[in-house]
């Protein structure tokens, strides 16, 4: 089974929609969109509405309806320089 | 017998108008041991914070010297510091002491990885004020495991984050992270075969977001120490769109840190 969902940059608002499997784990989501967008090596999470998702998380666990939207935010670590 | 007052001699009480907040909890926050990890421009703004609100005991951990470039970010460095020879710990504490003459702070020139769990025990709460994610695993695990909140920021240009950790019951650092933060450990620390070369790059930070970042931490551990609920359980700063949103995170069941044995 296959869902659909939309994936927003936090950083510059461009949206792209990702078609998952539901092994699909959310480090996958990450890897995937951060090739795609050509992000700066760096930290970063995937939120799902008020929640941040864990990175071994699959789809199947996610309960992710079809077209919903998920965003990629840089996670920062900066702060002692 | 009445008791006797004096006219305006409440003004001479520094802590008065905080005083008027009525959840905080005064004689906590004066005993409370705390520990600043890293003096850097996080720290800065945190030793400030706390200082001016009412803590009298901090201990300021860095191994680090001051440089030019600090300046534009840290509130208690001057100019001339970076040719003084002395450390930021020490510097931060011999400043904060002007702040408050009766602040009790100790400068501790040296390593996040010399604190273990022993060390971490003799501290209220622990602020995290530092910069790569092996220091932050570092004091996450060991804090957690001596069942000491930990309150860590990170700040990336106009973005910043604090998570409030209070053991055992809510998720830790590590519940969070995922292969991209691994991969910057990969890159950090490249192996030449013959010795480890530490690769630190330098990130875009600037005073506004820090200041928010570490008022936050502080806010969260005076809440913490007063006790109050500290949030659920990591806020994201965006200060470009100007907003901020606290996002919930469940406890990793893989994370090494919640092992059964250890939640017992």
């Amino acid at each position: 089974m296959v869902v659909r969902v939309r994936v927003r940059n936090a950083e510059t608002g461009a949206t792209v929609d990702m078609e998952l499997e539901m092994e699909n784990t959310v480090e996958e989501i990450i890897e995937g969109v951060s090739a795609y967008w050509e992000k700066d090596p760096g930290a970063y999470v995937i939120r799902k509405g008020r929640r941040l998702l864990r990175g071994q998380q699959k789809v199947q666990e996610l309960e992710i309806q079809a077209n919903e939207e998920l965003e990629l935010i840089p996670d920062p670590e900066g702060g002692n320089r | 017998m009445a008791e006797l007052i004096r006219p305006g001699e409440r003004d001479e009480d520094r802590h008065d108008r905080t005083r008027l907040v009525p959840w905080v909890d005064f004689g906590r926050i004066d005993s409370a041991k705390v520990l600043v990890v890293g003096a850097g421009a996080l720290g800065n703004e945190a030793v400030k914070d706390l200082a001016l609100f009412g803590f009298h005991h901090l201990d300021v951990l860095d191994m680090d010297s001051v440089v030019r470039s600090n300046l534009s970010r840290c509130v208690l460095f001057r100019e001339g510091d970076q040719s003084s020879g002395k450390g930021k710990a020490s510097l931060v504490a011999e400043r904060a002491r002007e702040l408050d003459p009766e602040l009790q702070v100790t400068a501790i020139e040296g390593r996040v990885q010399s604190l273990g769990p022993e060390e971490m025990k003799r501290y209220d709460i622990i602020l995290g004020c530092l910069d790569n994610v092996t220091a932050r695993l570092h004091m996450n695990a060991n804090a957690y495991h001596a069942r000491v909140p930990y309150v860590d920021g990170g700040t990336d240009g106009f973005r910043g984050r604090v998570q409030a950790v209070v053991p055992p019951m809510t998720p830790c650092l590590q519940c969070g992270m995922n292969r991209s933060h691994f991969r910057i450990l990969e890159r950090r620390f490249s192996c030449t075969g013959q010795d480890t070369v530490f690769y630190q790059p330098k990130r875009a930070a600037e005073i506004t977001t820090t200041s928010i970042i570490a008022a936050v931490q502080v806010r969260e551990a005076v809440k913490i120490l007063s006790g109050r609920p500290a949030i659920s359980h990591v806020m994201h700063y965006d200060g470009v769109a100007g907003t901020s949103e606290v996002l919930a995170l469940d406890i990793d069941p893989g994370c090494p840190n919640h092992a059964p044995a250890k939640l017992s």
